[in-house]
């Protein structure tokens, strides 16, 4: 390629993905509404009680009710917690990276506090904490911060011998080696656990504030569920997907944004 | 953190070096290099060669410090660049044989990286890394990421980070090899300047014949376990007679012992 194309093609703009969805993607959600609509009319003729299968204006109603503290809660939960795992999980797995030993003694720990299941955390965490807030958080951390750890260490693992050669041939001190070299090549697998742990995250927060928390979406869903109300349920778990996709996207546009090197 | 300011690189030495490697899977002991001796005077282009295996690459890793003799030393000015490895920071730079370049760093920012190692002042860091792209001619592309780069422009960058640094010492394992011939000499021509301009000491390590003659004021023709076959001065052969110290060299290597034509001097 001539040096002019080249340094056209070099500078071309990075392409950002798509966040609208795809028109097949509301054609499928169109269909299911209507087949839900359909199915709510003819509840009470199937001898299904009307409460179980509420129509789109009754979950409307439940969804405009829809208390914006406890969304902002839960959302802060969520956040809060990803961002103490993500910074817990990286410490510790470059610490394992540069001690054999640490890895050692570390390695069949981190792997018995992955086999956990999340509700057995639940309960030691209503065990041993009194406070709600410090319980919750506890739960997220334990569950997100070994997906983070074990991510991060594996990507450092990978980084390519030639790579490795190449910067140390140039004596940087560790925290240079790991500043210019381990965190910006691990970069991509971050990206994935964070995915991964968001989704993680939404599903274990609703659990855990379903436990003696007074607020939070889990705690609404809990409330929905004393007064038998199918819309309420509906509405909350709607702003938990909606939560979901939101924080993906916000997700993938810093992704976009900081992988724009790659071709 | 800044680079002490030095008169002109200082010479190589390496007393009796062995490098010994025991294989994981059969416990097995390789001797890399049997009991080297060699010196490297300062500024001199030192071209290395010998067949596959031979322990070339192992004397490169040695050089550069990231491994430690089995017995033996190889000293730089007095210092060892393994036991004293911070002390050579910013005054070794290496280019090897596949270009390493970061893949998320911008063309001037691979070349300023072991200028941000050494903790220059981050203007300073830019002006001399592009000043080294622009000589090498990249200056369009310095913020092109190396994939958006074509193998020899690559090497070119690889090249300026090398000499970003103005090292006392550059090693160059097997630099040119994987690029076209016109694109290699090209390479090979800047890289012999900019290293004569700069005054550093290289030291090629290469299997190509032609690629030694033309650089190194000396090549040094490594047998088995990295023996000395011949220790050549090429500013003693008239260009005429190239083509026969070409042939001499590769006997040597296909023997495993120097070839008489060697011995005239």
């Amino acid at each position: 390629m001539p040096l002019e194309e080249h340094a056209k093609s070099a500078r071309a703009p990075v392409p950002v993905p798509d966040l609208i969805f795809p028109r097949q993607t509301l054609v499928s959600l169109l269909v299911f509404a209507v087949c839900w609509e359909a199915l709510s009319h003819l509840a009470p003729a199937l001898g299904i009680p009307p409460f179980a299968i509420p129509s789109l204006v009754r979950i409307a109603k439940s969804v405009v009710d829809i208390t914006p503290i406890d969304v902002t809660v839960t959302l802060a939960r969520v956040i809060g917690a990803l961002i103490v795992s993500f910074v817990l999980g990286v410490c510790l797995a470059m610490a394992m990276y540069r001690s054999q030993s640490l890895d050692d003694y570390l390695h069949p720990m981190i792997r018995i506090l992955m086999a956990v299941p999340v509700v057995s955390w639940i309960l030691f965490a209503v065990l041993w904490f009194p406070g709600v807030e410090f319980r919750i958080g506890f739960v997220l951390v334990v569950v997100c911060g070994p997906v983070f750890l074990v991510d991060s260490l594996d990507a450092m693992r990978s980084v390519p011998r030639e790579l490795r050669h190449m910067i140390q041939s140039f004596r940087p001190t560790t925290l240079q080696y790991f500043i210019k070299l381990m965190l910006p090549a691990i970069v991509p697998s971050i990206f994935t656990s964070w995915k991964v742990n968001i989704s993680l995250a939404i599903r274990v927060v609703t659990i855990a504030e379903l436990v003696g928390a007074v607020t939070g979406i889990g705690h609404q869903l809990s409330v929905a569920q004393e007064l038998f109300s199918v819309a309420d349920v509906f509405a909350w778990t709607l702003v938990l997907v909606v939560l979901l996709f939101m924080l993906e996207a916000i997700v993938a546009r810093v992704e976009a944004r900081l992988l724009r090197w790659r071709p | 953190m800044t680079v002490a300011p030095m008169s002109g690189p200082p010479p190589i030495e390496v007393r009796g070096l062995r490098k010994v490697f025991r294989q994981t899977t059969s416990g097995q002991s390789v001797v890399a290099i049997d009991r080297l001796d060699l010196t490297i005077s300062p500024r001199e282009v030192v071209a290395i060669v010998g067949q596959t295996g031979c322990g070339k690459s192992t004397f490169f890793d040695l050089a550069i410090g990231l491994e430690a003799p089995t017995e033996g030393s190889i000293l730089i000015g007095n210092k060892s660049p393994h036991s004293d490895f911070d002390h050579f920071r910013g005054k070794i730079a290496t280019v090897f044989q596949q270009d390493r370049l970061l893949p998320w760093r911008s063309a001037l920012d691979n070349a300023r990286l072991p200028l941000e190692l050494i903790g220059l002042p981050e203007a300073e860091q830019r002006e001399r890394a592009l000043t080294w792209l622009n000589r090498l001619g990249l200056g369009q592309f310095t913020n092109a990421y190396p994939h958006e780069l074509s193998g020899g422009m690559r090497q070119r960058v690889a090249i300026a980070r090398a000499f970003s640094v103005q090292p006392d010492i550059l090693l160059a394992d097997e630099a040119f090899g994987h690029l076209d011939e016109v694109t290699a000499a090209e390479l090979r021509e800047t890289f012999l300047a900019l290293a004569r301009e700069c005054g550093s000491t290289a030291i090629l390590i290469t299997h190509q014949l032609e690629e030694a003659i033309s650089v190194g004021d000396r090549i040094v023709v490594f047998g088995k376990a990295a023996k000395v076959l011949a220790d050549i001065h090429v500013a003693q052969w008239r260009k005429s007679e190239y083509a026969t110290l070409r042939e001499a060299i590769q006997a040597t290597l296909q023997n495993n012992e120097a070839d008489l034509r060697l011995s005239r001097f």
